[in-house]
């Protein structure tokens, strides 16, 4: 796979080329050189002494060590990381401008938040990220690695940390050596051969400490199961990580599982299989008979409804209970809106195949509003038409839904054109992207209130205001930083790209020409807890961190609603309260969350690279382990630099910060983690202080202290 | 003779496409490759609720073999390393064998179950494994008089 280009031609969307960049490429040729060079030179000068003062399998396991390392570090260079081929438009269903920006599932019991991604068109996978760098999604992403110049995903994770455990060995290897054959030539030190060794010796030296750092902090990573991303956002502080399965089986995983299939460059074949009609129908049932018989088309049938209401049981326990904030006199569905309350996110479907997008729409407004009455209406009609009709038709509105479709997309789109116009907000190729330069396009977006999922909201002022009154940035439309998801180390303290925690990437993204965005707002206040986690501000989620869960807004629904394309008529009374919720607060709010977060471990650093990011400090939900865990982020940031001496400090500190956090699992030990008995107590615990909670203030509950995760999910530690 | 012809297209019916499903992943055992079962309402008119989900679940039972951690994903990795992964260069993966084999499978579903009902399956590793695509047909009456009115069968790219 080539490095760093996103590949076009590949199945569905092509993703646009990137421009070139040579200064991407210094740091792996200088690690290339580096191994190279050394090794070579190792071999050639050293290697024929030992050979004839010890062994000649001195120099052949010296080979095979360097040729694995080699393997090793091509194959994490150039394989395909795992990335996701962008969303086809016609799984792109959501022109309902009501399509949340976060969408809820539950992972082995833990609440995990999915983020809609702006650039690839589809809700991420759990622990899928964004690249920024590379300006791809990638499955399981860990982080974006300079010195191979690459994402590391699902598929060369593998390759990486081997990688890691033979460079480091090698390292050993060449270091020992080298003094073992200078501590024989100490007379002959004018040699050229004892010249190169000492030379060799040196960057080998120089070279060890970090690398075994790093060695060290993956082999603690794989051993818990997290990825780099999940470790350095704080995903799992409070202990539980769905997606750990114990130490052994956490390492067979990574080295025994099977290779993972690339999703991108592969052989479309096209359907072989001719659809003719006439279409074969199943029989209907007596109740479904009846039921239409009686159907007027217009209201949903008994019988239909009976069924989707089965359906969802077979859903787990819905979230705790939100407030009715459907539009009046629609039905109980099982859309979208509604299955967003289920565990898992609801069967889209498109309402009428979606032609491509078309120019900007400026209709939308009045259109919209129409379109999700009929959307709704639409849906609970099909069952019926076939029935009432005797067509096996699907009775939607297109105009309307395709008019509203188009035109939000359309606004979108032109969202997107003028964002671009902003202020180079897109930073990709020949697309017109929208980015942080967006906020100011938003402000007008929010009343026209184009399709927002398109356009980015970089101030948070902007996603309160479209929210309908409810949590701000929860939607589609506000998504926008998730572009600089990129987890390169350097990136880290500025940007963190997660699939729960996106509000926090734009607060993370590396320093850009434009201003900053504030914390809160889009991703605003994205909704913190992780059992009912869109709907609290990114404020609550900070404040959480101190003690109890974010409360639970009143209407949780509504934050996966998406206010834009709402009527004008409705924005004024919602931008107050929306601005209060999004606004990034003055001074020590709470609510630059996401980037306090990440903040307790970029610490310093981040705040040197955004100065004006969220206004007013970042609280430390945890200043003890913040305390370490900030130079620690800051050292993570200088995986670039790689100075032997920082990452001595980082690893320290990196096993200081995870003894304070009392999740320390040494490597040798490996107790892996926590028991995750406790997510049961946790859930009623959670669902219980959701329940009451209403304002951003969090204060530990009677014996549990409450503790919510950067990706919005909530824990309860006893204290 | 010609009328004849015409009158045969006439009545030849074409199926045009109508609208997509697109069936999610199910991400309660964790990121296994594993689908909803749940029967979206689009085809509650469409296709039993029985072949769906049996189809459905053939392909998590596929996709969870392929995922398996063990003897044979083992012995292949160490193959892999032993080689300087060159192999990979000469051998296909096991995943990549499984994955044949449910592209084999979805053409055989879309053969003897989907199509006849107007509907076609979308292998879902072209969406990177997020959707399993479901495109609903509709048939879209008669073909125009016309004399250059040709039948278009709704085949799917």
């Amino acid at each position: 796979m080539p490095v760093g280009l996103s590949v076009d031609g590949a199945l569905g969307y092509p993703s646009p080329s990137r421009p070139f960049r040579p200064s991407r490429y210094v740091p792996v040729s200088a690690a290339t050189a580096f191994l190279v060079g050394a090794s070579t030179l190792f071999l050639c000068f050293t290697c024929p002494w030992l050979a004839e003062r010890f062994s000649s399998s001195i120099p052949l396991y010296n080979v095979v060590v360097f040729l694995f390392t080699l393997a090793n570090f091509c194959m994490a260079t150039f394989m395909d990381p795992g990335i996701f081929p962008r969303a086809e438009e016609d799984e792109d269903k959501e022109d309902d401008f009501r399509a949340p920006l976060y969408k809820t599932v539950e992972v082995r019991g833990i609440q995990v938040r999915m983020k809609w991604c702006s650039t690839c068109r589809f809700y991420r996978p759990p622990r899928c990220s964004h690249c920024s760098v590379c300006d791809n999604c990638v499955e399981e992403f860990d982080h974006h690695c300079p010195w191979v110049n690459n994402c590391i995903g699902r598929r060369n994770y593998r390759y990486f940390f081997l990688f890691l455990l033979s460079l480091t060995t090698h390292i050993m290897n060449v270091f020992g050596f080298s003094l073992l054959y200078i501590l024989h030539h100490t007379k002959h030190l004018d040699q050229v051969d004892s010249g190169v060794t000492m030379a060799v010796m040196c960057v080998s030296g120089l070279f060890f400490v970090p690398v075994a750092g790093l060695t060290g902090f993956h082999i603690v990573l794989v051993a818990r199961g997290r990825t780099t991303n999940e470790q350095v956002t704080g995903k799992f502080r409070g202990g539980v990580n769905p997606f750990t399965h114990g130490c052994l089986k956490n390492i067979a995983h990574v080295l025994c599982g099977s290779q993972a299939p690339r999703y991108l460059g592969r052989l479309r074949k096209p359907h072989s299989v001719e659809v003719q009609p006439p279409f074969l129908r199943p029989p209907l049932s007596e109740a479904q008979l009846e039921a239409k018989a009686v159907d007027n088309g217009i209201q949903q049938s008994k019988s239909s409804l009976e069924i989707m209401e089965s359906q969802s049981t077979d859903a787990d326990p819905p979230p705790p209970p939100k407030p009715e904030h459907r539009y009046p006199g629609m039905p109980h569905t099982q859309n979208e809106e509604c299955s967003l309350l289920t565990e898992a996110p609801p069967t889209p479907s498109l309402y009428k195949y979606r032609p491509s997008y078309s120019s900007p729409g400026k209709n939308h407004t009045a259109s919209t509003h129409s379109s999700k009455m009929s959307r709704g209406n639409s849906m609970t009609e099909s069952p019926s038409v076939p029935v009432t009709t005797g067509q096996p038709s699907y009775r939607s509105d297109p105009s309307l839904s395709s008019r509203g479709g188009a035109g939000c997309r359309g606004g979108g789109e032109g969202g997107k054109a003028g964002s671009g116009g902003l202020g180079g907000a897109s930073t990709f190729g020949g697309r017109s992207y929208p980015s942080f330069t967006d906020t100011l396009l938003q402000s007008a977006a929010a009343s026209c209130s184009s399709s927002l999922r398109s356009a980015h909201t970089a101030h948070n002022a902007l996603g309160p205001l479209i929210s309908e009154g409810t949590t701000s940035t929860s939607y589609k439309s506000l998504a926008n930083q998730t572009r600089n998801g990129s987890l390169s180390y350097e990136s880290l303290l500025t940007h963190s790209e997660s699939p729960e925690f996106e509000s926090a990437a734009h607060e993370l993204s590396p320093p850009r020409p434009h201003p900053p965005h504030s914390l809160s707002t889009a991703a605003g206040a994205p909704p913190i807890s992780g059992y009912t986690s869109p709907f609290l501000s990114a404020q609550q989620r900070e404040g959480s961190l101190q003690a109890c869960p974010a409360p639970l807004r009143p209407s949780p629904n509504r934050a996966f609603l998406r206010p834009t394309s709402s009527p004008p008529s409705r924005a004024p009374p919602l931008s107050p309260r929306a601005r209060s919720l999004g606004s990034p607060p003055p001074g020590p709010a709470p609510g630059h969350t996401p980037l306090g977060k990440s903040l307790s471990y970029a610490g310093g650093a981040e705040l040197q690279h955004r100065p004006s990011s969220s206004g007013g400090g970042t609280p430390m939900q945890n200043n003890t382990v913040s305390f370490f865990l900030q130079p620690m982020a800051t050292l993570l940031s200088l995986e670039f630099l790689y100075t032997p001496s920082i990452f001595l400090f980082f690893f320290l500190l990196c096993s200081l910060s995870l003894r304070s956090s009392a999740f320390f699992c040494p490597p040798l030990l490996l107790p892996c983690g926590h028991k995750d008995d406790s997510v049961s107590v946790l859930s009623s615990t959670i669902k219980q202080n959701v329940a009451n909670h209403n304002t951003p203030s969090h204060k530990p509950v009677g014996g549990v202290k409450k503790v919510t995760g950067v990706g919005g999910t909530t824990y309860g530690i006893s204290v | 003779m010609a009328t004849e012809f015409h009158n045969l297209q006439e009545l030849r019916h074409s199926a045009s496409l109508a609208t997509k499903v697109f069936i999610q992943r199910d991400y309660s055992d964790g990121t296994i490759c594993k689908f909803q079962t749940k029967f979206p309402a689009e085809l509650d008119s469409r296709i039993e609720r029985s072949l769906f989900e049996e189809t459905v679940k053939t392909l998590n039972c596929c996709y969870a073999e392929a995922e398996k951690i063990g003897g044979q994903s083992y012995l292949e990795g160490c193959l892999a390393c032993a080689t300087a992964y060159i192999v990979f260069l000469c051998m296909e993966t096991r995943y990549e064998k499984i994955l044949k084999k449910i592209s084999m499978y979805i053409q055989e579903q879309n053969e003897k179950i989907y199509a006849p009902r107007g509907l076609l399956l979308t292998d879902p590793i072209e969406r990177g494994m997020r959707v399993i695509e479901i495109s609903i047909f509709e048939d879209s009456g008669s073909t125009s008089s016309s004399s250059t009115g040709s039948p278009s069968s709704g085949t799917a790219q």
